[in-house]
């Protein structure tokens, strides 16, 4: 009698359980595996959206890896990552300490780094366009010199990587910010006592116990760089001549412009493979030099 | 205790699921009760989209019933919307397109106005349009716009400058051979450095301009088209594009030296990304002849601060020869109202409903009976719009191809690069018509 109502109440536990994952269940099924399953499907079908699916078995994976403008695109999106994301760590890093000491407008500068993460990217796009216009725009009036930052083959992916950088780092000095927050405070005074100077103590005990924070925002950082379309698509629209034609861009011209869905498709699970390669390489370098627990 | 959480976690789930689930269905029910049909309209064109308003106003009057609702999207984003738009099943019931509009055709997307509307329809409409959008011996939409040709709008301050006057523009001749021209003095003339030095002074610095003479771009209608036809050359025929050939290929070569060898337009950089540069910079009183479709003239009007006037574009080898195009607007054959639909493009096919367009400046109407509103709007406004139609226009034959998107998008970089003056034009031209023609097969 006692198992069985044993056995009842861990059925209705049970049913609580899936009762309170069906809503998160759902929202996964519908809105991530059933497109991942979509995608795959998609990737052996030529497919303008208006006309039937036609299935072509390899065809848009052999053609994406034979055509030179994807490879063109998987470089230059490695070109923009590393430029990326080396500069906006190393300034929100920077702007983080600065606003870790709390010196007076600290308040201000914390809301003034995030306003451009808050901006919408288009919006933030066309505003560049603005500063950046050959003639008449605002940098090379204020420069007194004429540079043609978004047509000139040398600088137009630099350009794109800068106005991404200004408007991320606001996201990644938070990040560092709490992250320095939570490094306690008895463990650099301890150092400070040893004799350690300020550089030594930097980079023995803060840079190591960031180590948490660095690896997300390393992650989630290096994610929505290999994925930037917005600022691309907005100042260059891939050009010129393809030097900014980021991956993010080249799946929609793919599917957009040349109404070729099968190989946009192939095209965004060969850089989800890649994303996963790269976020589980970085998992595994940083779980054997990361510390969490700063209690012990 | 356990209990009741279980109960409220499997009440707030089946809520989520069946909340989830009614949105889903809710929108297919309808909800409408009213015996009324809404019809939508879209077009990428503001001016025109005013205009539309005035006659579907007057279009309500005579059909109650009948609610016509206009979209405007811009033209940036009207056709990747557009295709999204006709497979998700939620395209308007009528939509403007152009020569790109092969591919719905092919697809069956598209009313057959030509069968729905009469065989006498067509009569009240510009032959060229209905013969553009003529495939298979369908007509798939009902004319509404038809460009006049190009003409040369100028800047008479800025002319007066140079020490020239309007005569001074009558009679020019662009040719690739430097002895048999007489356009490129006239653009240096008008062109100044930062410095203030013109372009035919020795010292003249290409490279920081104050004042452009002229807009020569990557703009295939206004300037692209019209160099290659007034060269004798092809830019395409129905089975691909020929604009590496010989004559098309000078007329683009001297398109592109006016921006990168002689200096007297806006540097591509300032042009390939923002189409608009050139007609910003003729409004700000910077450009002194700006080339271009009745399409930019009610702008020009409603902003230009100083004395302008328009002539005739320089004449070419073969004579003064210009590109123009038509609009149609197309049923949508998946339409929930196709009566009212068919009515709707009934009153744009007539007199009465293209009126408006025409009243309005904003463009020529495609419906001929209505064309004597739009001339009637430019007398008005003391614009001579003569030499429009001065010249011999020619249209392009439409692709048989439906990948005519796909092949734009491949020469069109290369073309900007060669305007930038980072492709060599011929090479680039062979490059670009290789390209396009693959995407045209593929």
């Amino acid at each position: 009698m006692r198992s069985l109502g044993r056995t009842r109440r861990k059925a209705g536990e049970a049913l609580t359980a899936w009762a309170l994952l069906t809503p998160s269940l759902i929202g996964v099924v519908l809105f991530m595996l059933v497109p991942i399953a979509i995608v795959v499907w998609l990737s052996f079908y030529r497919w303008n959206l208006i006309s039937p699916p036609r299935f072509v078995g390899l065809a848009n994976w052999v053609g994406i890896m034979t055509n030179g403008r994807f490879a063109n695109s998987l470089l230059v999106t490695g070109a923009f990552v590393l430029i990326v994301i080396p500069t906006q760590t190393a300034l929100g890093l920077f702007f983080a300490n600065l606003l870790h000491r709390r010196l007076p407008g600290s308040g201000f500068f914390r809301t003034l780094y995030v306003l451009p993460w808050v901006c919408a990217p288009i919006a933030v796009g066309v505003m560049w366009t603005w500063v950046l216009a050959p003639s008449h725009g605002a940098l090379n009036t204020l420069i007194g010199h004429r540079i043609e930052w978004l047509s000139d083959q040398a600088l137009a992916l630099p350009s794109v990587a800068l106005v991404s950088v200004w408007s991320q780092v606001g996201y990644v000095t938070l990040f560092f910010l709490s992250g320095l927050g939570a490094i306690p405070e008895t463990i650099t005074e301890a150092a400070q006592l040893d004799g350690a100077g300020r550089l030594r103590i930097f980079w023995t005990i803060t840079v190591p116990l960031l180590r948490p924070t660095l690896f997300f925002v390393l992650l989630t950082t290096a994610i929505t760089a290999a994925q930037t379309f917005d600022t691309v698509y907005v100042l260059t629209g891939g050009g010129p001549l393809y030097a900014t034609d980021v991956v993010g861009a080249r799946i929609y011209y793919e599917a957009f412009q040349n109404h070729e869905f099968g190989s946009a498709a192939a095209m965004a699970l060969v850089v989800f493979i890649l994303l996963a390669a790269m976020a589980l390489l970085q998992k595994l370098y940083f779980d054997k030099r990361t510390t969490y627990d700063l209690s012990t | 205790m356990a209990k009741r959480s279980q109960v409220v976690a499997t009440v707030v789930a089946a809520a989520i699921v069946l909340g989830g689930a009614a949105a889903i269905i809710a929108p297919k029910l309808g909800g409408g009760s009213s015996d009324d049909a809404v019809v939508t309209v879209k077009l990428w064109d503001e001016a025109v989209a005013a205009a539309y308003e005035d006659s579907f106003a007057q279009f309500t009057e005579a059909h109650p019933d009948i609610t016509v609702e206009v979209v405007v999207d811009p033209w940036a984003t009207y056709w990747d919307n557009l295709v999204t738009d006709v497979a998700g099943g939620t395209a308007a019931d009528i939509f403007w397109l152009n020569t790109f509009f092969t591919t719905y055709a092919d697809n069956d997307n598209l009313i057959d106005v030509g069968a729905e509307l009469g065989d006498g329809a067509a009569d009240g409409w510009d032959p060229a349009v209905v013969a553009q959008y003529t495939r298979d011996g369908k007509l798939w939409g009902v004319p509404q716009l038809a460009d006049g040709g190009k003409a040369l709008l100028y800047n008479a301050d800025l002319l007066a400058d140079a020490g020239l006057n309007d005569s001074d523009l009558e009679g020019l001749a662009w040719s690739p051979t430097e002895s048999a021209d007489t356009f490129v003095d006239v653009a240096k003339a008008l062109t100044v450095d930062t410095a203030g030095r013109r372009g035919d002074d020795p010292e003249f610095d290409g490279s920081a301009l104050a004042q452009y003479g002229y807009n020569a771009a990557f703009d295939q209608d206004a300037i692209i088209f019209n160099y290659v036809g007034s060269n004798g050359g092809t830019w395409r025929t129905e089975d691909g594009f020929e604009f590496a050939s010989d004559a098309s290929a000078e007329a683009i070569h001297y398109a592109v030296d006016l921006v990168t060898r002689h200096h007297v337009a806006p540097s591509a950089a300032d042009t390939n990304e923002n189409g608009n540069f050139s007609k910003e910079q003729f409004l700000q009183g910077n450009l002194a002849l700006f080339e271009t479709g009745l399409y930019n003239l009610k702008e020009v009007v409603d902003g230009a601060q100083f004395t302008w006037g328009v002539a005739p574009v320089p004449a070419g080898p073969a004579g003064a020869r210009t590109v123009t195009n038509g609009i149609i607007a197309a049923g949508n054959a998946a339409t929930n109202n196709k009566e009212a639909t068919l009515e709707v493009l009934r009153w744009l096919g007539s007199q009465d409903g293209s009126t408006a367009i025409g009243a309005s400046g904003s463009a020529v109407p495609a419906v001929l009976d209505a064309r004597g509103a739009y001339t009637a709007f430019w007398d008005a406004q003391g614009v001579d719009i003569s030499p429009f139609f001065a010249g011999e226009t020619f249209t392009l034959p439409v692709l048989t191809s439906t990948h005519a998107q796909e092949a734009e998008a491949e020469y069109t970089p290369i073309f900007k690069s060669m305007f930038l003056g980072d492709t060599e034009v011929d090479a680039g031209l062979r490059d670009a018509q290789e390209k396009a023609n693959a995407a045209l097969a593929d």
